[in-house]
């Protein structure tokens, strides 16, 4: 599969400290690379390196399979991006500012401007001037504005800022029907990990200047398997019972004497049945799902993986 | 070039400016036809001939247009570096040294015709005012009106050059306010006049400004490739 943006120990120090440090980051063509990490982990400072309004201080990117120089302009026509809080030509209208937009990117169609915005379902905005837009309706003119040039790459940065939960949802499906209907690729940025979550088919995680991990959704998926907690108080009694007489060998019993037992195999009413035959008071069953964000909390504090 | 310049045009509305540079002619030829009527009463020295006539109509002229200048560069340059929308402009897979030369070339070019504009606009009006209420006795000759003409063309020439020099302290902390300071710096150096004799009328000063701010230009683009837009 063809990589549409690549970086290379891509590093960006300011002032002799490194906001960005050695990331690596591979996207590959068609899919939703999200980018999550907590504020000031230089998400947007990678971004902006890969648009050129940031050079870096080390390594190299590598954008539609070319090396991204101090002249590469054409690669720039090629994308669609918001950075940061949309900005536009407050004293003109929304569609001034498109229309402005799409002659700067010397795209001649005038039909796409309407399909835009009627994509991120922003109405009744004639002959108002983006001075007078809230937040929400800036970041929706933003993301129309970025996507009225049909790009092959779309860089979101924080893209659901100031929204509200539906028009998050709303511009949610937008992104995977751009990314599955019009083969975008999709770098988008976030803080929060339940929207990068739902959206992303690759997840880049970054902490203090460093790419932590960068893994695919399909991974992570094996990763958290479903289990089945058992509280009691006699867990060692517990254990040796399921061991021996259901020969169930993926068992862990944690600090609280909780037993968790990985193999979902055996029905939860039989599990049940040969404990309470063989004496074991059990306090409580539960099912459970390893959580995505055990996941990523562990890879932010240091630690290996969960399960 | 024209294409990214009409753009310019376009996202600043230049119309407006256009406008305000026609308002601002005809109040200098208010201001011009009051001088002279008073200075006469004063036998005063400037309104003594059509060759001062036009000498001073050309400072104030210069002037006005270099502060003016100031202004579009602010709106037109330091605006955008300030409101972040320079980040904007070079997402574009255009050059960015063709996106800023296309703004100070519409800056110059507006002040050139501002300036030529509104000399001939002055001029043949104090001309007019000055046939009811000679000021200035005698007829206006040809040789007189063609070299006026001449000096004109080269001043402005100068000032649409010169009036670049403000985009250097401007830029510096991205100060809308710093260009528009320096520029009236610069109009008290070159249009003040003591008895008729100014600094801009020894060649090599309004040549050598013009070439500074020529230089200032070149400067302001000369490594924006290289560099972050924004911290």
């Amino acid at each position: 599969m063809t990589h549409i943006v690549r970086t290379k120990q891509l590093t960006r120090a300011y002032r002799g400290k490194e906001v960005v440090s050695n990331v690596n980051m591979n996207i590959k063509q068609g899919e939703i690379y999200g980018m999550l990490g907590p504020n000031g982990a230089g998400k947007t400072t990678v971004m902006k390196m890969i648009t050129g309004l940031v050079k870096p201080t080390a390594g190299e990117i590598e954008i539609f399979g070319e090396r991204l120089t101090d002249t590469s302009y054409r690669q720039l026509g090629r994308m669609g991006t918001i950075i940061e809080n949309p900005i536009f030509y407050e004293k003109l209208t929304a569609r001034e500012n498109l229309e402005l937009h799409t002659e700067y990117m010397g795209y001649h169609n005038k039909k796409s401007i309407d399909e835009a915005l009627e994509l991120v379902n922003l109405k009744g905005i004639d002959g108002k001037l983006v001075k007078e837009f809230s937040l929400g309706m800036k970041q929706r003119l933003g993301i129309a504005r970025a996507i009225t040039t049909k790009p092959e790459l779309l860089i979101l940065d924080e893209p659901i800022n100031g929204l509200d939960p539906l028009g998050i949802k709303e511009l949610r499906d937008l992104f995977k029907m751009l990314s599955k209907q019009y083969g975008i690729t999709i770098l988008i940025s976030s803080h929060i990990l339940g929207e990068i979550e739902l959206i992303a088919d690759t997840i880049a995680v970054m902490n203090d200047g460093k790419l932590l991990q960068e893994v695919s959704m399909e991974h992570i998926a094996k990763l958290t398997t479903e289990y089945i907690e058992i509280t009691t108080n006699e867990s060692s009694k517990a254990v040796y019972v399921l061991e021996n007489y259901l020969h169930i060998t993926n068992v862990r019993v944690n600090d609280e004497g909780q037993i968790r037992i990985y193999d979902c195999s055996i029905p939860q009413n039989e599990l049940m049945k040969v404990l309470v035959m063989h004496d074991v008071a059990i306090e409580a069953v539960h099912k459970k799902k390893g959580s995505l964000e055990d996941y990523f909390l562990s890879i932010l504090n240091g630690g290996g993986l969960v399960a | 070039m024209l294409k990214l310049m009409k753009l310019e045009m376009r996202k600043f509305r230049i119309g407006s400016y256009i406008r305000a540079a026609m308002i601002a002619g005809v109040v200098i030829l208010g201001l011009i036809c009051l001088i002279s009527s008073i200075e006469e009463i004063k036998q005063g020295i400037p309104f003594t001939s059509y060759d001062m006539a036009f000498f001073v109509i050309d400072t104030l002229v210069r002037g006005t247009y270099i502060v003016f200048a100031s202004v579009l560069i602010s709106r037109l340059v330091i605006d955008e570096f300030r409101n972040k929308s320079i980040t904007v402009l070079f997402m574009y897979p255009i050059n960015r040294k063709k996106l800023i030369a296309a703004k100070l070339l519409v800056v110059v070019l507006f002040t050139l015709a501002a300036d030529i504009v509104a000399n001939l606009f002055v001029g043949v009006g104090f001309y007019v005012f000055n046939l009811f209420a000679s000021v200035i006795p005698g007829p206006l000759t040809w040789s007189v009106a063609a070299t006026s003409l001449l000096k004109i063309v080269m001043s402005a020439l100068a000032t649409s050059f010169l009036s670049l020099i403000p985009l250097y302290f401007g830029m510096r902390n991205h100060s809308g306010v710093a260009t528009i300071v320096s520029s009236l710096i610069v109009v008290a150096l070159v249009c003040q006049s003591v008895d008729g004799f100014s600094l801009y009328s020894i060649i090599a000063v309004p040549i050598g400004l013009a070439l500074l701010g020529a230089a200032v230009a070149y400067m302001s683009i000369r490594n924006i490739e290289h560099i972050d837009v924004l911290k």
